[in-house]
């Protein structure tokens, strides 16, 4: 549904949320955060608790109902913030979206 | 993944009454079972620590586990009775329907079980008949949601089987050569070929029997006066959906009687095909009201067999328990079945302090999915879905039956809900998706942030379920000062709130302390025990409508949706009206003029209330005390005049939207950083006689009280109301 398309202008957005994951938003970044978590559900990346609170791996939601939900094996997290940074950069390749800068990418961990 | 999922017969029990409890195995091959009062379920590592009480009670030791399936899908069966059926030597069978799902598999629309007879949508979409080894298929594929008039005729070895629109008109048709025999005892299936197997989705609207081969056009003319049915001699059976629309009941309208019921719940009062506007309340023209419909994933009853049954000792007192079952000595994999013990049912308790345990909010929410089908969600949330054991289970195990929030397979959203089946997020300790940052937790989990803060407190308090308070009204309140809520109780039927704006009209104290209460109207039915069902009319935040014509509930007659829009918003109990929600990140409240109004005292009570300050700036739930869902309060919707609002949220992520029915009418500026409307305000007012209401209007409250072991501003301002509200003077 969404009709938003991700280009080299949304660059500082991905900056802007790789400095932090959490919190208020500039409308640039709501738009492309909306984009992105729209996703789904088919292959949309979900993160299961392995150890409450502690730990997390990356999944993916299947497109039926009863199918079961698949994990990402060997992509695990010690907190959400970096589950939260890996699957934006993620989702930003699988949207197409433009090159990177190098300090962006290895704030993933 | 779970191993072992189990309900009870009930959610809540007196001491001294007996619990049964029906376990089935998804892999544990043993189990132990024990009795715990809960406490404080939040497992996050800034949360007061997860908390239970083992209960000294013998419920057996070790038990084999075994599996209990569940047949999801509706269906109705009815008997034969004095060979009516078994008779039948030539017939018609003249049934409109209006499929919602096709493809995939066979769906059958009526099952003639021992003579082999069955009408059916095939894998292709296309209408076809089955008799003994013959079957008979028409060309066409149908259309979905689109009304189709099948008439299915056999007389001297030839079976005829027509479909045709509402306008009469032959779009296909076809014969073929068939035997009519029977080889064993007759029943008739709607909507299945048997429990469990090739569930029709979609409306049927009253198949009529008769007793010999009609040709279309004059089954067609016999149904247009269904009132002068059951004077044709050749007529058989007239199962009239429109009658007995409350219950269970089937009705045959012939004069041979040969009624049925309907089993897990389809959706009855709704409009048949000869529906076009006329009425949009069943009650007024219940002819039109000639469909039911039903749906492959219905299920209102797993109908599982009891492994045992739990006396509960006559001395244990009243509280929030669980029936702990213990898979394979793996205490981490344990299953709560969690209910309340209510106080004694002939005496009173000696307490005065009252938590309302929201179980018909929880049942709205049982075994939602909002996670797993709805990609939005994530939107909301503004982080990513957290999926632990149970959420994997439930998309896995989708004949569990759904919330208030799915769809059904078909598309049409899910009127009813259900305790008599496994609720696998009714349970302390589990995440839910729409927690806020931080601990995540939802409904039962949350609730727990304040049973333990009484607990922490030394509270001596009772309690009751929705369902008490349905059943019993104002007569279980009386003994009470003061009646807690939970942090979401958002659905009520009539009965409930009719029994709390009683207890506050006549002196009772209502501490409030959740957001988007009172807001959904439901009806319970003495038909279907244990179902709620809700239908989402016009307004509200809402996963789907009811259809056109359909906003009145079956069970009742009630019009459903908002009980804003049902003249009993919820500023009249409560002094605050849902505003807005979003579950990333929650606000402090900024404390108003009227913080320092003399009748606050007791509210501020070792609280520095200067104008302005922030108050709530921590929790466990997004980091405030306001948030999740907030409500506000308004004097234009019915907040009471003499209402303080003591303290106000001030902003809210752009996540947080106006609600539709403030929305009238769209502008980009209705969002948290820029709309005065969403906030959540805290709200004390008194009511003549000695009534008082003091109302948080925010999920996030409770999470606030648990924040630093109960020891901070929030938890102090509730200790405040609740000594003070608890004198009667």
């Amino acid at each position: 549904m969404a009709r938003y398309q991700i280009t080299a202008d949304d660059v500082p957005f991905a900056r802007e949320f790789m400095a932090d994951p959490f919190g208020y938003r500039s409308p640039g970044l709501q738009r492309v955060l909306n984009v992105m978590r729209g996703l789904g559900p088919q292959g949309k990346y979900v993160i299961l608790c392995t150890e409450p609170y502690r730990r997390w791996q990356l999944a993916r939601l299947p497109a039926r109902r009863g199918e079961a939900i698949e994990a990402v094996e060997g992509v695990n997290y010690d907190d959400l913030g970096t589950a939260e940074r890996d699957v934006f950069l993620r989702r930003w390749r699988d949207l197409g979206g433009p090159e990177l800068p190098l300090e962006l990418l290895t704030m993933r961990r | 993944m779970l191993s072992l999922i189990a309900y009870t017969n009930t959610l809540s029990a007196a001491p001294g009454e007996t619990i049964a409890v029906k376990v089935g195995s998804y892999g544990a091959r043993t189990y132990r079972a024990d009795l715990r009062r809960i406490i404080q379920g939040d497992r996050h590592p800034d949360a007061p620590g997860y908390k239970d009480e083992a209960i000294a009670l013998d419920l057996g030791g070790e038990r084999v586990a075994r599996h209990q399936a569940i047949r999801a899908g509706s269906y109705v069966q009815i008997a034969d009775r004095g060979n009516v059926l078994a008779e039948l030597s030539s017939f018609t069978l003249a049934v409109p329907v209006l499929p919602t799902l096709i493809g995939d598999t066979e769906r059958t629309i009526f099952h003639l079980t021992g003579i082999g007879l069955e009408l059916l949508i095939d894998a292709e979409g296309r209408a076809c008949a089955k008799l003994g080894d013959a079957r008979l298929t028409l060309a066409a594929p149908l259309a979905v949601k689109q009304w189709i008039l099948l008439i299915l005729s056999f007389d001297k070895g030839e079976l005829c089987l027509s479909a045709l629109t509402r306008e009469s008109e032959v779009i296909a048709a076809g014969k073929t050569s068939a035997a009519l025999s029977r080889n064993a005892p007759v029943a008739v299936m709607i909507a299945a070929r048997a429990p469990g197997e090739n569930h029709f989705d979609g409306k049927i609207d009253s198949p009529v029997l008769f007793s010999r081969a009609l040709e279309p056009l004059e089954a067609v003319a016999r149904l247009a006066l269904p009132q002068n049915l059951s004077r044709l001699p050749d007529l058989v059976v007239f199962w009239d959906f429109s009658r007995s629309i409350d219950g269970t009941e089937v009705i045959d309208a012939s004069p041979h009687q040969l009624h049925g019921r309907t089993a897990q719940c389809p959706a009855r009062a709704m409009t048949g095909w000869r529906w076009a506007g006329q009425c949009q309340d069943w009650r007024q023209i219940p002819e039109l009201y000639s469909a039911i419909h039903f749906h492959a994933d219905d299920m209102t009853d797993a109908e599982w067999q009891t492994d045992f049954e739990v006396t509960l000792p006559k001395s244990l007192k009243s509280g929030l328990y669980a029936i702990r079952l213990v898979p394979d000595g793996d205490e981490a994999q344990a299953y709560h079945c969690v209910f309340a013990v209510r106080p004694p049912r002939a005496t009173a308790s000696g307490n005065t302090v009252c938590f309302l345990l929201p179980t018909v909010s929880y049942l709205a929410y049982a075994n939602h999915r909002l996670g797993l089908d709805v990609p939005g969600t994530e939107v909301g949330m503004g982080r990513l879905v957290e999926i632990d054991r149970h959420h994997a289970f439930l998309q896995e195990h989708p004949e569990l039956g759904f919330s208030f929030y799915e769809v059904h397979g078909d598309g049409s959203g899910v009127f009813h809900s259900s305790r008599n089946r496994p609720v696998v997020d009714l349970q302390p300790g589990i995440k839910g998706f729409l927690g806020g940052l931080g601990s995540n937790v939802w409904q039962l989990t949350a609730d727990t942030h304040i049973t333990g803060w009484l607990e922490h407190q030394g509270v001596a308090y009772d309690v009751i379920t929705d369902e008490d308070l349905h059943r019993d009204g104002l007569a279980l309140l009386r003994q009470y000062n003061v009646v807690l809520t939970g942090t979401h109780p958002e659905y009520h039927s009539l009965q409930m709130l009719d029994a709390l704006q009683g207890f506050v009209d006549r002196g009772g104290r209502l501490m409030y302390l959740g957001g988007n209460g009172f807001y959904w109207r439901i009806s319970f039915s003495d038909a279907h025990p244990g179902v709620i069902e809700c239908r989402r009319s016009e307004a509200g935040i809402r996963p789907w409508e009811p259809g056109q014509g359909q906003f009145h509930h079956a069970f009742t007659g009630e019009y459903g949706g908002l009980w804003r829009r049902n003249g009993r918003p919820s500023t009249e109990l409560a002094g605050l009206i849902m505003s807005s929600q979003g579950f990333d990140l929650s606000e402090p409240y900024e404390l108003g003029e009227a913080a320092s109004d003399s009748r606050a005292d007791f509210i501020f009570d070792g609280i520095d209330r200067t104008l302005g300050r922030k108050f709530g700036a921590f929790g466990l739930s997004g980091g405030g005390a306001a948030g999740m869902e907030i409500d506000r309060a308004d004097f234009a919707l019915g907040t009471p005049r003499n209402a303080l609002i003591l303290g106000s949220s001030k902003k809210h992520t752009d996540i947080y939207l106006m609600t539709p029915e403030d929305m009238l009418d769209p502008t980009p500026d209705m969002s948290g950083t820029q709309n005065d409307t969403i906030r959540a305000d805290l709200v004390y007012f008194e009511k003549e006689g000695g009534g008082a209401v003091f109302s948080v209007g925010s999920i996030a409250w409770a999470g606030a009280m648990a924040w630093n072991k109960y020891e901070n501003e929030v938890a102090r301002m509730t200790w405040n109301v609740l000594r003070r509200f608890d004198k009667r003077n």
